[in-house]
């Protein structure tokens, strides 16, 4: 009996979440499924259902393909670039020294900063003449008038220096919350296991490489998802700095989800896009889990 | 033992947002709200917002029972999606500024009243008093969308103190490519020791709108006349010789910038005194004056015998929806009407829709060639198309694909005009 009435109890506090994410997702999934089924413009009085034409016409259309390829690009460098530069970083921060709080404090201010104030900072930081990249290139005696988020891209499949600077720009906004993680797992590691290795005469790369790196598996996966999940949904970036330019070099899924509704007002072609941005994060996090499952539980059994 | 005084402090903050709540709602008056939706925001010329605002409170005073609500939509290129989504979530304002460049998609899902009932009632309105082919911006068949507020055609401007320093007679009106080429060549400065010029013929720039009047100054054209086609019209032999002509005076004559010499100057280099000739319209005077120039109108050179060139325009429209259609004609008239309209353009932004307000600023050189082009100019693109952005982007892509990807003028029209095709009849 008692248990029966715990039971219950437990569903009232889960409800709010609950009842968030019916109303918030799961609810717009389903409407989006269906207007994913229809040309549907939305100033327009018919809405025919179109089937799978939405998606038929998605794979023929040259700026779609195109903004998967530019996510797919902006994925697989800001991912590895932001997850190493993030381990090492909490790598630092995980030292018993003074004051190191400050810097943990420090690198996560970005995560907590609105994306728009971040990127009007990073327009500064890389304007043509006054920008500081452009200051310190002219100290240094370049002609310091390199226009980065404009420079086309030097040939075809080669990234624009626009794409490099979003990468950039993201292993650092990104870096606290992978940072926090990274820390929490690091410290879930026993200081036994690093004594007997030193004991064992262990250098400090060994102890890393056969230590660290192996028990951190589960945290690595968790941020490894989670990135690979944000990365495909870059948009703020994009949206305040580069408009999908120059020539549509950093125009990326979401950012063209965007314009296809509220520009084109074709809701319907947008749904679509957005059921096929779902379902290549989907494949790929089906991939990673099959990838990494046994690494994963391997570590989980030291 | 804290906890109290975070209690005290969500109860404070409680109760102040429920008084703000309570003075917004608590309205004084009972007059009727006009909403009325407008370009711009605190980056728009401050005399110019001052004008505004008096206008405004003018037509409150004249219409004691009646608030106007201003609604101000900052950020280039975000008017037209927001004001939509006013549309779509079903609250649009009353009256709106109508940009003729993306007037089509208004007018074509009925979003807009058709003024000519209103105008057929109205003994004190006379459509005569505006611009025809303004007028033609927002009309379809019989009906009209639109009352022109203001307007400008695209036009050559020089710096007649770079042409007098050269000793070039300025040019005239209706001069023809060869004519324009050999007088940018004189105009074009190189320094010897480094062989970058200094001083350009002319200030190609690679915007659509800045540059598409060339090709109906060749014969050509953007799209069919319908509008529904773009293959063999974009990418036809007269567009082809246009860009190529335009790409030549870049690469080929070095009259005009590169995009990377425009880029990494950062100004418009036809202010800052260094290329001869802008092909702009009437906005930019205002800051050509500010920098005391010596500006020189003339029309776009053309090779068909007649100068031909583009209207970029705003007109004044009523939402269908709207609940206080009379009112808002009012406001309209009020605004587009000649006292009105002579205040308005004072500044020197556009030219007013009303042809006496225009005519009344007519005596000098500039003004004067403004309006003898009026005559020349023909509705954008856009007022018919839409969606007519995408191709304008389309065309800019274009430009750097030959400019600076170095791909073939042939092969990059021929390719935009195919993506052009495919969205114009996209299901």
């Amino acid at each position: 009996m008692t248990r029966a009435r715990s039971d219950w109890r437990g569903y009232l506090f889960i409800a709010p979440a609950t009842i968030y994410l019916l109303v918030f997702s799961f609810v717009p999934m389903v409407i989006a499924a269906y207007l994913s089924l229809h040309r549907w413009h939305l100033l327009k009085e018919d809405h025919p259902f179109v089937g799978a034409g939405n998606y038929v016409e998605l794979f023929r259309n040259p700026f779609f393909r195109n903004a998967v390829w530019n996510t797919a690009v902006f994925a697989a460098l800001s991912v590895p670039l932001g997850m190493v530069f993030a381990l090492a970083v909490a790598v630092l921060v995980n030292q018993k020294l003074r004051g190191v709080a400050v810097f943990r404090t420090l690198y996560y201010i970005p995560a907590v900063s609105s994306g728009v104030a971040l990127s009007m900072v990073w327009i500064w930081i890389l304007l043509p003449q006054d920008g500081l990249i452009n200051y310190v290139l002219r100290c240094f005696g370049y002609p310091g008038d390199y226009d980065f988020l404009n420079v086309p891209a030097p040939g075809h499949f080669l990234p624009a220096p626009a794409m490099l600077c979003l990468v950039a720009m993201s292993a650092w906004i990104g870096l606290g919350p992978r940072m926090v993680i990274f820390l929490a797992g690091l410290q879930g590691i026993p200081d036994s296991l690093y004594e007997s290795a030193e004991i064992d005469g262990c250098n400090g790369w060994q102890r890393f490489r056969y230590i660290t790196l192996p028990l951190l598996m589960p945290t690595t996966f968790f941020v490894l998802i989670t990135s690979t999940i944000a990365a495909f949904q870059l948009f703020t970036q994009v949206y305040v700095m580069t408009r999908g330019g120059p020539q549509r070099a950093t125009d990326v899924v979401v950012y063209h989800i965007y314009r296809e509704a509220w520009h084109r007002l074709q809701i319907g072609m947008a749904s679509a896009q957005s059921y096929v941005l779902f379902g290549i994060i989907l494949l790929i996090a089906i991939v990673q889990f099959a990838l990494m499952r046994r690494r994963v539980e391997d570590a989980g059994e030291w | 033992m804290r906890k109290p005084a975070i209690y005290v402090a969500l109860a404070v903050g409680i109760a102040a947002t429920n008084l703000c709540g309570r003075c917004d709602d608590d309205r004084p008056d009972r007059r009727t709200v006009l909403r009325v939706a407008n370009w711009g925001g605190p980056s728009v010329d401050a005399s110019f917002m001052k004008t505004e605002r008096e206008i405004w409170d003018e037509f409150e005073r004249r219409h004691p029972k009646v608030r106007l609500q201003i609604e101000n939509i900052p950020g280039f290129g975000q008017y037209v999606p927001k004001l939509l989504m006013t549309f779509v979530s079903g609250n649009p304002p009353d009256v709106l500024s109508l940009d003729g460049s993306a007037a089509a998609v208004f007018i074509d899902n009925n979003l807009l009243a058709d003024l000519t009932p209103l105008i057929r009632d109205d003994a004190t309105f006379h459509l005569d008093d505006y611009f025809s082919n303004v007028l033609e911006i927002a009309r379809r068949g019989e009906r009209l969308y639109a009352i022109p507020l203001d307007f400008t055609p695209m036009v050559m401007m020089y710096n007649k103190r770079i042409f007098d320093e050269a000793g070039v007679p300025y040019p005239r009106d209706g001069w023809t490519w060869s004519e324009f080429l050999q007088t940018a060549e004189k105009l074009t400065v190189v320094d010897p020791k480094t062989a970058t010029p200094t001083r350009f013929g002319f200030n190609f720039q690679k915007e659509m709108p800045l540059w598409f009047p060339w090709i109906w100054s060749n014969g050509g054209d953007v799209l069919s006349p319908d509008g529904r086609h773009a293959v063999g019209y974009l990418d036809g032999p007269a567009t082809v010789e246009t860009i190529t002509f335009l790409a030549d005076l870049v690469r080929k004559y070095r009259v005009a910038p590169s995009l990377s010499q425009s880029a990494a100057a950062g100004v418009d280099l036809f202010r800052a005194g260094r290329a001869a000739m802008n092909m702009t319209g009437h906005w930019s005077l205002i800051e050509y004056r500010v920098d005391r120039m010596d500006i020189g109108v003339t029309t776009i050179p053309t090779q068909i015998g007649r100068p031909v060139t583009v209207l970029y325009a705003t007109g004044l429209a009523i939402s269908r929806a709207s609940r206080h259609r009379d009112l808002a004609w009012e406001y309209v008239k009020f605004l587009t009407s000649e006292a009105v309209q002579k205040k308005r353009v004072a500044g020197g932004l556009a030219i007013s829709g009303n042809r006496k307000a225009a005519e009344s600023f007519a005596g000098t050189p500039v003004e004067d060639a403004f309006l003898s082009e009026v005559k020349y100019a023909r509705p954008p693109w856009g007022s018919r198309v839409e969606g007519y952005e995408l191709v304008e982007d389309l065309g800019r892509e274009m430009i750097e694909d030959i400019l600076n990807g170095g791909v073939p003028v042939r092969q990059a029209a021929s390719r935009t005009a195919r993506l052009v095709e495919m969205e114009l009849n996209r299901p």
